[in-house]
Formats: C-alpha cells, structure tokens, sequence
C-alpha cells in the first residue's frame, strides 16, 4: 500500500514529522514501510526568476532574448515561448540542470546569441502535459526559490507493507488514522455531508440474494458527465502510488478507493437490463462470463456475481464484465459500493488467478460502515471534476448491519501479559485516540466498542497488542521469565547425527545438504529395478519443476550430482556426506514414512587437498570407504565383529544394492538386521550422472542403526608384562579370503591370543597359480607373567596346524617361528 | 638369513666397545657399514637373493639393524670426543609444507542452526524434531489460520494431497510439542522447510529454528528478555536491537525482532535496503486459540513463540550473497566455513 505524505495531511496533521519519521512511526506502529521516496527532487535545482526584459531575436523570428533575474544575479536567457513578457515570474533552469527527460543543459549560444538556461513548460519539468508556453508563476513568490518549494511539491511516497491483518489501512484515510494516533491530531471525515439513499424513485431495483455474500450495496445513478483526462493533481497522486491514470471516472473510482478503502465499480446503466441489479450465484446453465480484459471466465457455483434482470455483468468484487463496461457511447453509469463477503472473493480471485486492487481489499475485509460515504465521495468528485448530474437518489440496500462489538479488556490481564504497569488512564486514552470507544465497567475493566473498520479485533488479546503497540514495543521492558529448572534429555537421534558429523568431518568429509525433492528419474539413474519398493514416491502436486517432484527415496544420487558438480569445477577430488530424511509412501493421506539415513562418497584421491609434496597420486580405493565406516562404528561405540565377540559386520552377499559394482560391496548387518551397505558405484550408474571417475559409497539407516545396542566404555587394566610376537605365512588357494585366516584365529579362543594382523598378502612367483600367500602376525600376552618362547610355541602351532587343516593350506618355511 | 643378521649385530655391537680412539672407530666404519666391502653392506647385497615372500620382513630388519649400529657408532664417536663434521647433518627445510590427514567441516547451515540450539539449550530449552511432510491442521488450521484466510498468502505451499503438505514453517512443532505435555515447558524445534519459490534470495527448502515457552503469567517482557539474550550471544552484545509489531495468526502481540545492519552498521545500505535494520526473527505471545486448541486455558497459562530462518542469520554471519549456494555443495563454498 503506497500513499503520499500530502494525501495523508489531507485527512490529518503530520505536525513537523518529515517523510522519513513518518515511515519510522509507522514501521513502529506495525505498518513497515519498505521504502521512501522523495517526489519531484528534480525541482530542487529548478529556481523562480523575473523575466526583466524581452527583446527579439536578431537573428530569428520567433525567438526572444530576455534578461532574467534570480534574485541574486541577472542572466540572458533565449526562450521561443510565445507567452514570455517582461514582469513575469518564471521557472529557470540553470546550466548544469538535468532535466526529467534527461537533457543536460550547457550555457549555449542560440543563433549566435549567449543563453545560460532555459525556461521551462509544465511538460518539461514533467508536470503536466501542458507545453503551450513556459509556466507562468505567481508573481508574489520570491526569486530563487526552487520550484519544489515555490509549488508546494516537497511530498514524498511511502510504501507500507501491510499484513493481512490490517485491511483498515489499505487506504489513506487508514493510514491517516494511525499518524493522527500518535500526533495526538484529528482525523477529517471522508466527506462532510451525506445525501440519504432510500431507494424510492430510482428507475432501477437492487435485489440481494444472499447477506452473507453481500452484507450490504449501495449505488446511484449518474448522468451528463463528459469523459476526459482526469486534472493533473489526480493524476499526479495516481501515479505516484503506482496506478495509471485512465480517465475521470475510472480514475475516480480508483482514487476513492485508494482513499477510502472502498472498492468501486461504474457500470454502463444502458446494459443492465430490466434496470434491475440482483448480487446472487450462477442460476442453470450460467456457465461463463466475459471480463473487461476480454477473457472468458468459467463460473462455479459459488462464483458471487452482479446481475442484471437476466444475465451476469460482473464478477463481484473481482472484475467487471465486458457487457456492461463503460465504453464512449455511455449516457448513464450506474456506481456500486458494496461489501462482499471476504471468502467468496478470494475464492474466486484465486481460481480465476484475478487479484485486483479491489479483491485484495474485499479479500481482507471492507468496512461495510464505509459504503455509503465511499460513494458520496465518489459522486462528488464525478460532479466536481466530470460535470456529472446524480440522480436525486439511489440505493443502499443493508441486510448485514451488525451491532458493534464490545470486547472486555481486564487491565490485570493486560499488564500481566505485557510484563510492565499501564495505567487505566493511559489504556484509554490510547485505544481512543485510533477511534475504539472505551468505557470502565468496574474497577479495572473496561467495555471496548470495536469501530467497524477494525474487523481484526476479536477479543481481549486484540486489545493488548493494540495497547502495547501505541505505547510503542520499546516501551516494554526486557526481563526474563522465573521458570523451573530442567536439563531435558537430548533426542538420541540428534546426538547421533551431531556424532557422524564430528567423525565424519575428522576423516576429511565435508557435510553436503541437498533438497528433500528430487527428479524422478533418480531412480532409473540409480539402477533401481521396476519392483525396487524405493521407486514408490510421493509426488508433490505443485511442484517448481519436474526435477523437483517428488521426495527423494535415496540419498546417494544427490551427492553424485554433487560429485559431478565438484569435478565440472576441478575438485574431483573429494569426500562428502549428508544425514537427511528419506520419505516412504504410505497410504493417500497419511503422512510418509521419513527415515534418517547416512551417505557418504569417496572418489579421486586418497588424501584430497593435502600436500602434492607427501601425498600425490594414491587413488582412493574400497579400503577407504571401509576403514571409514570401520572407524565411524568404532567411535561411535557401536561394537564390531570380530572372532567370536558379537557385533556389526561386513557380509559379502552377492549384489547388495543395484547400484554397486558387482563383488565390490558389501552388506553391514547387525545379525539378522541390515543396517546399511558400503561399496563402490558401478559403470553404468556412474555414467548416467555423467561421472568418469570411480566411486565409493556408504550408505547406514541411522533408524536402523540406533536399535543396535551400544558396547559402553569400559576399562581394561593395562598389561603389566610384555607381549610375544609370532609370525605365520601360509599359502592358501586364491578364493580364500585373508580376512577369514584372522577371524579364524581368533575364533579358535586359544589362549594368550591378544590380537591378530594381517600383514602381507603376496602372488606370483614362486607361487604356484590360482595360489597366495597370507602372512599374519599373533600377539601372544599372559596377564599373569612374561610367556616363556615354549608357552608360545605350544599355542601357536596349535593354531598353525587348525588353519592349515581349515583352509587347506601349505606352510611356508623359514618364517616366523 | 634372519639369524645371519642378528648375529652381525651382536658382533659389530661387541666390536664397538672395544674402539677407543678416532682410528679405530674409522676402522670400525670401514668394517661394518663401509659403502664398499663392509659387512652389513655385503650381507644387505644379498637380500635379492632371498624368497620373494620374506624380502620384505627381512629388508625392514636389515634396515633396522643399520640405522641402529649408525646411530651407535654416532654415540660412540660424541663420547670419543671425535670430530664431529664428516657425518652430513641433514638440513631440515622448514619452509616445506605442513603435513597433515585430510580435514572436512558440517554445512554452514547446521554450524548455525547448532549454534542458535546450543544457545536455546544452555537456557534449558528441550530440542524436539517433527515430520517434514505434515498434516494441514498443524501447519495451518492449530495455528489460527483457516482454509482460505489471506494469511495463507504468507506461505506459498507444497501440497501433496489435500490434507498433506511440506510443512512452510517449523510452527507445527508448537501444536504437536503442547499437546503432548501441560506446561511449564520450553522448547526449540529445528528443521528443514519447504515453500514454492526460487530466486536470490528464496530457495524452495530452507531451514527455521522454531522455539516456545509457555507457564503461568509469561509476559512480553519475558519474550523481550529471551530473545535479546539469544541476540546479544549470536550476535555480540553490543548490536542495537529493535522490536517491532507484526502479525502472525498464531501470535498475539506478534514481534519482528530487527538487529542493526551488520553490512553498514545501521547506516543504510544495500543489504539492508537502506533502513539501517535487518529482520532477524519472528516471535509474539502465543495466540489464545492455539493455547486452547491444546486443552490449555488461556487465562491461567501464557507463553511466546519465535521462529528464525537459518539461512538468512549464516548470510549475515558469513556475508554470503546468493542464497542457492547452500544446496550446490560446492567445495569451494563448504571448505570456507
């Protein structure tokens, strides 16, 4: 909503308030005001001087020579005006002046004679379209004074951002009644005097069919006007609100809407037929109606409507119809102000996509005590500045007048809810001062009559903030609440992700967060087979654009297109991760299932961004992404498989998920439970998110993961003697795995087995083919004393023979024992 | 092999007690660790001969048994009082490069939101989390905003069926958190949400941090209170403040907070949009519809509600100029923070 300082002091006194502490009281008050504009700083530079003397031109017929005066110098001015003459007062531009149209003016020599400025027209200064001579000014003004002062032009535009709930201020008298609040000022009537409306002798009927669609219409009859530009001043304010001036009627009633708040509507009386106006809903086979922008507008059977004797004419409160649309030929016009009921309008506003000026403000509510003055106002100005002739009477047919509302306000309460003392006085002298009627019960109780224009106060709530935003929100003091002590207990699934977030980040990751909507064809993209459930999604109705549709069943594809990104701008190499909801369909209408999963990706080089000088060219590889997850399980506490000791594993279980490469993944399980999978993107997937370099993968269902239970911390003495190492290297067939050979040792529960490591796996020769060798080194500690080497031995040929038989393999000489 | 090894250790060892002047540790030297003849150098020559599969066990020993008889015979040398120069004193060069393991760092987004939370719970604020797609009553109809009221204007929704939404503001948590406990209660709900609309300075997902407390007699001055403590330890204490009326359906008196531009210091400037003021959080007294809609009486209890976007409060904190940077994930944008 914009206004101009000059409209708002034609309804109150801003006092000496300049425009921008206007703007601050309001934004204060809860009217923000988004910006402030100065009007016609452009005058500044133009100044008023006397025209001295004229002489012609020698060297031209219609150009004049003058000497004009500015008050503190002369200067010779060449003007082709045909109105310059010496004695009058008029408006210079000097050199150095840029004018509206964004001339530069230079000292110049005109035909060889000297000028140092111009004289300017009303069009040049951009104030009217007036260019028949220079502007003629009163000649009681001063010399070099400028022009924005001399005319009284020094306005500004402020623009507010209003919430829904004030439509009392969608207009300017609103406003003015808010400033007139906090200036202690009167606010003026919308018009001085009222011509009653009885609806005799009219020639034409209003029929309502419905009050709660249509609390109340009024309209009158009106001949004889001429149509033509509206004055400049009219113009002028309709612009600087941001609305094209059309001509006088149509611009009337924009103007008194923007004034009042009250929507009008002119129609040509000649089109309604059978002089009848009937506010009603579509009767059979009603279907459509043509607006004023020509477009065919469907109806529905809510769709509130003004009609004639037989047919639409108008879509209330939204859009006038092309049938009854003032054109050149119209003798009569028949001016509606009326009340429509707010949700009937936006209803139709927005299935029609039609906001107007005027649906807005039905929209949030009109004032139903304003119509009758909206349309004295608008028939005045017709008369005023269109030669207009009303008829004696009209209609203002009123079937939802409503008793005022009376709120209680308990001053207890109020000072309660707002933390500081108010004074019963201060309560009433405040609500009264923006027009609310107030009158005390009993003690510290008070009958607050609600004027008509604040339909946004309800109840005793209402008032508050009322009270306390008069008295200003600075007014209110700071403190804080006595509340009891608590020290509530952290979700685990918070401190879980707050967990994967320190670990992850200490292993080089950067956290990466991607929208929740995806494109649907992530999941062709991902591999995902046609019974795959995650291809199951919801659908967002009203989606940005496609790839943006629906919810995302799978993490991993946002951060491949995050990798593709990264390595389109040089960063191939890279690790990333994202904790993030994935959401499950259930039935239409309930809400989806949203789990929490981890992802994370490891692709390019093994240390990325670290020092080429220590760390170049070591590719990440499936070692990575396991130790990785390894570590994050680890320090989180979750405990790990290991021999006998129960835990979380990693089971190689064929093609674990579609997207991995096959033989490199592998399933992470908490016995019979999957808590996730780790591996590697295979070709294909890789390829479709336009990636050339391999990926690693982890995925964890962290709801999964948090149902595992957790090893806690627990202390174990130090060993006070030392260990015994042993070495072992066996030769076994290639399709044994070598982590089998560890977990086989210590699954054996021998005794003095502390630990085992692999430490070699070697091929070639003298090997035979199809043959490896895998050397493992065993610690061997007593926590009772130091082993001697035949306690040892003892054990770990034990061992030694148990998986020679197990795995079928050859012993190697000459190594470790 | 092995055992060859550790008796040439034991031997050299013997031998180097025995030296006792600069002659015959030079003597020594040239017998054991010569580059031409000596015998560890002999013994280390012959390592290529030995299996594949021990070649490296065995390298690392002999490597082992070297650099402990050099450093040996260097000790020995200082307590000779020899010389000291022949050995080349490795130069270390200290302007190399630091070596260091590969570090990441969280999302901008979550410092922030963890940053705002951590401030919320050292007050004793409870964190709860809610569903991202929510039911209409809670994101709209529990929060004092019917079908068709304009203030739906205010959020531009993501509908997947009727009733079903992504929720436009984390305000929800409000409705779900009180009806679930009777007061006193104090609680922050962080979460992502979702509205249609994309360009600059919008993203159709973005994060809120909503918060509530609610007991008896809790004033706006307590909301005051509050926020100006979160503000002064977000922001710095000495940020000029400024509470502003507003409106929103489900809070009555509503509060903008605005904090001074941290661009220009309150001057004016682009950022701002020349009013010297940035928005910073939403807040009011919680409205009495939404207090009874959860079975509380509005007469005995009270309470306020604020809510803040994270993303705006990380693009004041960090200067970040164009909102979509967020969800591009873009090295060179993560590795900054």
């Amino acid at each position: 909503m914009k206004c101009t300082v000059s409209w708002l002091q034609q309804f109150t006194s801003t006092r000496d308030l300049t425009p921008a502490q206007i703007a601050d009281r309001l934004t204060l008050l809860g009217l923000e005001v988004d910006s402030v504009e100065e009007l016609f700083l452009h005058l500044d530079a133009i100044i008023t001087a006397r025209v001295e003397t004229v002489v012609a031109h020698p060297d031209s017929d219609h150009l004049h020579v003058c000497q004009v005066n500015t008050g503190s110098e002369t200067l010779q001015v060449v003007c082709g005006a045909p109105n310059v003459h010496e004695g009058m007062t008029a408006a210079l531009a000097r050199p150095g002046v840029v004018l509206p149209d964004g001339t530069k003016l230079k000292k110049a020599k005109i035909r060889g004679v000297e000028s140092s400025g111009m004289l300017c027209s009303a069009r040049e200064l951009g104030l009217s379209t007036d260019h028949s001579g220079i502007m003629d000014l009163d000649s009681a003004l001063p010399l070099g004074l400028s022009l924005r002062k001399a005319l009284k032009l020094e306005d500004a535009v402020i623009d507010v951002d209003l919430t829904p709930n004030r439509a009392d201020c969608a207009s300017i008298r609103g406003l003015a009644r808010e400033i007139a609040g906090v200036t202690a000022s009167s606010l003026k009537p919308l018009v001085d005097r009222l011509e009653p409306l009885t609806g005799k002798d009219t020639g034409f009927t209003v029929t309502i069919q419905d009050p709660t669609l249509c609390r109340r219409y009024a309209a009158r009859k009106l001949t004889g006007f001429h149509i033509a530009p509206s004055p400049d001043w009219m113009q002028q304010r309709l612009s600087a609100v941001g609305m094209r001036p059309i001509n006088n009627i149509v611009d009337i009633t924009n103007y008194v809407m923007l004034e009042s708040g009250q929507p009008l509507h002119a129609f040509d009386f000649g089109c309604l037929e059978g002089q009848a106006v009937v506010v009603r809903t579509p009767q059979a086979g009603e279907k459509e109606l043509v607006t004023l922008d020509g477009n065919t507008r469907a109806l529905t059977a809510d769709t509130l409507l003004i009609c004639d004797s037989k047919k639409p004419v108008a879509l209330a409160g939204v859009m006038g119809g092309q049938n009854s649309e003032i054109t050149d030929k119209t003798t009569e016009i028949l001016l509606e102000s009326a009340c429509f009921d707010p949700v009937s309008i936006r209803r139709t506003a927005r299935r029609l996509g039609l906001p107007s000026e005027a649906s807005y403000r039905f929209e949030r509510g009109v004032d139903p005590d304003l119509a009758d003055k909206a349309l004295q106002r608008a028939v005045d100005l017709m008369v005023e500045l269109a030669g207009a002739r009303p008829d004696p009477d009209g209609h203002d047919v009123y079937p939802g007048k409503k008793p005022l509302l009376t709120v209680q306000l308990r001053l207890a309460r109020l000072c309660v809810l707002l933390g500081r003392d108010v004074s019963g006085e201060e309560t009433q002298r405040l609500l009264t001062s923006i027009g609310f009627a107030v009158q005390e019960q009993e003690e510290g109780v008070f009958a607050v009559t609600v004027p008509s224009f604040r339909m946004d106060i309800e109840r005793e709530v209402d008032l508050v903030e009322e009270v306390a935003r008069l008295l200003g929100y600075d007014a209110i003091p700071a403190t804080q609440p006595v509340i009891f002590m608590d020290s509530p207990e952290e979700t685990p699934m918070r401190a879980l992700c707050r967990s994967i977030g320190q670990n992850l980040t200490s292993q080089g990751f950067y956290e990466a967060i991607n929208y929740s909507f995806v494109a649907p064809d992530h999941l062709d993209k991902a591999g995902l087979p046609a019974e795959d459930p995650r291809r199951q999604t919801v659908h967002l109705r009203n989606p940005l654009s496609e790839e943006q549709s629906v919810l995302r069943t799978l993490l991993l594809p946002g951060l491949l297109e995050n990798l593709e990104r990264n390595s389109n701008f040089q960063n191939a190499d890279i690790r990333l991760y994202e904790t993030g909801k994935v959401f499950y369909p259930r039935q239409e209408d309930e809400q989806p299932e949203e789990r929490m999963q981890l992802c994370a990706v490891i692709s390019g080089q093994r240390y990325p961004h670290s020092q080429p000088l220590y760390f170049s060219g070591q590719a990440a590889d499936f070692a990575d992404i396991k130790g990785t997850a390894i570590q994050l399980l680890y320090r989180l506490g979750f405990p790990l498989k290991s021999g006998s000791q129960n835990g979380i594993s990693f089971e190689a279980e064929g093609l674990v998920q579609p997207y991995a490469q096959s033989g490199v993944c592998l399933a992470i399980r908490a016995g019979e439970r999957r808590l996730g999978v780790l591996g590697a993107v295979n070709d294909s997937v890789l390829k479709a998110f336009g990636l050339r370099q391999t990926v690693y993968f982890l995925e964890l269902d962290l709801e999964e993961l948090l149902r595992t239970e957790r090893r806690g911390k627990r202390f174990t003495a130090l060993a006070r003697y030392p260990s015994t190492n042993r070495d072992i290297s066996l030769i076994v067939p290639e399709q044994c795995a070598a982590g089998e050979l560890l977990d086989a040792v210590l699954a054996q529960k021998q005794k003095y087995v502390e630990s085992a490591n692999l430490f070699d796996v070697y091929r070639g020769k003298p090997l035979g083919a199809g043959e490896k060798s895998v050397s493992l080194s065993i610690t061997y500690r007593s926590a009772a004393g130091t082993l001697d080497d035949a306690t040892v031995d003892k054990v770990h040929n034990k061992i030694v023979q148990a998986l020679m038989k197990q795995f079928n393999a050859r012993y190697r000489e000459g190594v470790g024992v | 092999m092995e055992t060859r090894l550790r008796a040439l250790q034991e031997e050299a060892l013997d031998a180097l007690e025995h030296t006792s002047d600069s002659a015959s540790l030079e003597a020594f030297r040239i017998t054991y660790l010569g580059r031409k003849g000596g015998q560890l150098t002999a013994l280390l020559h012959q390592l290529g001969g030995v299996a594949a599969v021990d070649r490296p066990r065995l390298g690392q020993l002999a490597n082992e048994i070297k650099a402990n008889l050099e450093r040996r015979f260097e000790e020995r040398k200082q307590q000779l009082g020899a010389p000291v120069g022949k050995a080349e004193q490795q130069q270390t060069d200290l302007s190399l490069p630091g070596r260091y393991l590969p570090f990441g760092s969280l999302h901008p987004i979550t410092q922030v939101m963890e940053a705002v939370c951590s401030i919320f719970e050292s007050m004793g604020f409870a964190v709860a989390e809610g569903p991202d797609v929510e039911l209409d009553h809670y994101n709209f109809e529990a929060l004092n905003i019917p079908k068709h009221h304009p203030a739906r204007d205010m959020h531009d929704t993501f509908y997947v069926t009727d009733s079903l939404l992504l929720r436009t503001h984390t305000s929800p948590m409000q409705a779900r958190i009180m009806e679930k406990q009777e007061p006193p209660l104090r609680y922050i709900a962080p979460g992502k949400v979702y509205r249609c609309d994309s360009d600059m300075t919008h993203t159709p997902m973005f994060h809120q941090v909503e918060g509530l407390l609610v007991d008896r007699d809790v004033s706006f001055a307590d909301l005051k209170g509050v926020l100006s403590s979160f503000c002064a330890r977000m922001f710095g204490a000495d940020l000029a403040l400024r509470f502003r009326p507003s409106f929103f359906p489900f809070t009555e008196p509503s509060v903008e907070v605005d904090i001074a531009c941290v661009m220009c210091g309150g001057q004016g400037c682009r950022v701002c949009k020349r009013t010297g003021w940035l928005e910073i959080l939403g807040a009011g007294m919680i409205h009495p519809n939404v207090l009874s809609g959860v079975g509380y009486d509005p007469d005995i209890f009270s309470g306020f509600a604020f809510g803040m976007g994270v993303e705006r409060i990380a693009m004041l904190k960090y200067g970040i100029d164009d909102i979509r940077l967020y969800y591009e994930n873009d090295l060179r944008f993560l590795s900054q923070f």
